[in-house]
């Protein structure tokens, strides 16, 4: 996707193709439990009861995990150039 | 305005390896959040502050790998004693006892290949990635990640990495006061259902305050009563304060190192009062 200045859409979106290491609203750490919580859901549970399980209690931290799309694994293939 | 501090009492509430909550009677309210504002930006810990590259050919750019080694927590309760003070740290490569170094060097053959938080090689046991499987890059077939991350101490006043703590907060102690010869008790029970935190329950067919300390004093159940039987108030010079760790140090010797920071201050202010 193309911007109106003709910069590409994912050199903006680049840090949140991976999970961000912490909540942007409180600093809790939250990167370490990305990939439990995404086995977990994918698994057929509730993100409700997976969040509450893993101790995520304030909304702004669960908006961070339930929000999250992990887009790196399509980027990893174009890497830039040395 | 302060005065003098007298009869003040601290009560753990709950306690856990990340977090404290506790009571504290008879403390201004000054006082306890000047504390409160102490653990959030004055209180140091370890944080990643230089990364050098040597090699990078991952999918993110230099600055964001290391803007996300910065933010990953770093076991700091040794380290307190044994780093120069941030002031006297930042920017000063040479001085010795200043930077921790934290190494890393990845690289993926065939798949994909995710390196964690827990592949840095630290060279000082104190100082440690809290978690050790936060993602910090992706590597695709082929590529190469290799740096030299250097950590010191520092304050969150001047990033936020550096902050050890989530939450920091303080809320007044409620007092809810029910008047049973005005309140229907069973027959109403409007207040019981109204309540977001489930402090009122009914027994034995009257209203009873079960949970008083997680009320959050929003007044509806005061709202909804068609009689007035209910009043909402709180105790005087009393509060319950809430800190939560990151991880970095434990979340009592925040507390104190924040106190101690005041008591620094103060002491400060009164000799350049003096001069």
């Amino acid at each position: 996707m193309l911007e109106e200045d003709g910069r590409n859409h994912t050199d903006r979106m680049i840090n949140m193709v991976l999970v961000p290491v912490r909540c942007f609203t409180c600093g809790a750490p939250l990167g370490h439990l990305w990939e439990k919580f995404y086995e977990r859901v994918k698994n057929g549970e509730d993100p409700e009861k997976v969040l509450d399980d893993l101790g995520v209690k304030r909304y702004c931290c669960r908006r961070m995990l339930v929000s999250h799309v992990q887009l790196i694994e399509e980027l990893v293939h174009y890497s830039r150039p040395v | 305005m302060l005065g003098e501090v007298t009869g003040l009492k601290i009560k753990i509430l709950e306690y856990d390896d990340r977090s404290i909550r506790f009571l504290v009677e008879n403390i201004p309210l000054a006082l306890l959040n000047a504390i409160r504002r102490l653990t959030i930006s004055d209180v140091p810990s370890m944080a990643i502050d230089y990364v050098y590259f040597i090699e990078n050919s991952s999918p993110l750019y230099d600055e964001i790998v290391a803007h996300r080694l910065g933010l990953i927590p770093l076991t700091s309760d040794r380290a307190l004693e044994k780093y120069g003070p941030p002031e006297e740290c930042r920017d000063n490569e040479e001085r010795p006892d200043c930077y921790a170094r934290l190494y890393l060097e990845a690289e993926a053959s065939d798949g994909t290949k995710v390196v964690y938080s827990g592949d840095l090689v630290s060279d000082d046991e104190d100082v440690q990635p809290v978690y050790k499987n936060i993602p910090i890059v992706v590597l695709g077939p082929g590529q190469k990640i290799s740096f030299e991350a250097r950590a010191r101490l520092g304050r969150g006043r001047e990033h936020a990495k550096w902050s050890p703590v989530s939450a920091a907060t303080h809320k007044y102690v409620p007092q809810i006061i029910v008047n049973s010869e005005k309140c229907y008790g069973e027959s109403c029970a409007k207040c019981v259902n109204v309540c977001p935190k489930n402090v009122l329950k009914i027994k034995d067919g009257r209203l009873v305050v079960e949970d008083e300390l997680s009320c959050s004093l929003c007044r509806q159940c005061e709202k909804v009563c068609p009689t007035d039987a209910i009043l909402v108030s709180w105790k005087p010079n009393s509060y319950i304060m809430y800190v939560e760790s990151t991880g970095v140090l434990r979340p009592e010797r925040i507390v104190l190192e924040a106190s101690r920071i005041l008591e620094e201050k103060a002491e400060q202010l009164l000799s350049e009062l003096e001069k």
